[in-house]
């Protein structure tokens, strides 16, 4: 492991993308960053600018003058950068994909293999999106692949028998 | 002042400007009125009734198109009255002048209905793209009946 993934697992620094979706998906992301989910003691910090970004949280279904500024956002970060579609617009554009005003869904408008996770939900919950970083993260480290589940667990070595008396 | 003291004034001041009068419920008043009048029609509501202009709306219609500028009656009664003037426009070359003059605040709205209906408004003072991206043909106006940009506009960037 490079120190730069190591660096940037420890302490993903996250920039808010908002390509035109209906705010619930950010009030939600705002919530995780709130003293009640606090990501925060995960090292993840809401930065300003792309540049300082380790990770684009994208929501809302993009339009057709949105999807150019994506584009420029992520070929603006500096790479290796984590892309996580969240809500059920960004992974799909449910039920905006036959408005005159939509092109390619995200996945197609990034290179391919850009987006890294997929967090679907009407907002989805808080805990959801945590759960999409942490599945995110564990993609950089080379561990478990995109929609894995959780690694099966080891076999326990047989407990000690007690001793009698 | 009530609510039907309102709707008299109204009919008062538009007279004979008046093609129908509707009262659809005691907070809602439609006045039809022709594509000429529709200027002087909004600036007595606006200038000399001192109505609040909240917003306009246009829709296509099966026969034709429709433009209505809805003002608002706010301080005179309890809950206040929404008065639209409803003006009705030809189905193949939509047509109507605008109100910006007497209305400064319809400018916006006027440009987007241009866009998205194609309805023309003569004596805009700036008619240019508002919300559509820079792309899109000229021509094509995404909110007319049956997808009338399939074919034309590539749903990939």
């Amino acid at each position: 492991m490079g120190v730069t993934i190591k660096a940037l697992s420890k302490s993903p620094w996250v920039f808010h993308v908002s390509s035109g979706s209906c705010n619930n998906c950010d009030i939600e992301i705002l919530d995780c960053l709130c003293p009640r989910f606090d990501i925060e003691r995960f090292g993840a910090l809401l930065v300003g600018s792309v540049r300082h970004a380790d990770a684009l949280l994208v929501t809302g279904a993009m339009n057709r003058k949105s999807a150019i500024r994506v584009r420029e956002l992520y070929q603006q970060a500096a790479k290796p950068c984590l892309v996580i579609a969240i809500g059920s617009c960004a992974c799909g554009q449910t039920f905006f994909r036959e408005s005159y005003n939509m092109v390619q869904p995200l996945d197609e408008l990034l290179p391919p293999g850009a987006v890294t996770a997929y967090v679907p939900g009407c907002p989805p919950k808080p805990e959801a999106m945590i759960a999409g970083v942490v599945k995110a993260l564990s993609v950089l480290n080379g561990g478990k692949k995109k929609g894995d589940g959780p690694k099966a667990e080891e076999p326990k070595k047989p407990a000690k028998p007690q001793k009698e008396g | 002042m009530d609510r039907e003291q309102i709707v008299q004034q109204v009919r008062d001041a538009l007279g004979d400007k008046i093609k129908r009068l509707h009262v659809a419920n005691p907070r809602r008043v439609y006045v039809t009125v022709e594509p000429g009048d529709v200027v002087e029609a909004t600036r007595i509501l606006h200038k000399d009734l001192g109505a609040r202009f909240n917003i306009a709306s246009g829709m296509q219609t099966q026969t034709d198109f429709e433009v209505l500028y809805h003002f608002a009656f706010e301080e005179e009664a309890p809950n206040g009255v929404l008065v639209t003037v409803r003006v009705h426009l030809d189905h193949e070359n939509p047509s109507v002048d605008s109100v910006v003059g007497s209305v400064p605040a319809a400018r916006w709205i006027e440009q987007e209905m241009n866009e998205l209906l194609g309805i023309e408004f003569r004596n805009h003072p700036e008619m240019k793209r508002l919300l559509l991206s820079e792309d899109w043909p000229k021509g094509v106006y995404p909110l007319r009946h049956g997808k009338p940009w399939e074919g034309k506009v590539e749903k990939k960037l």
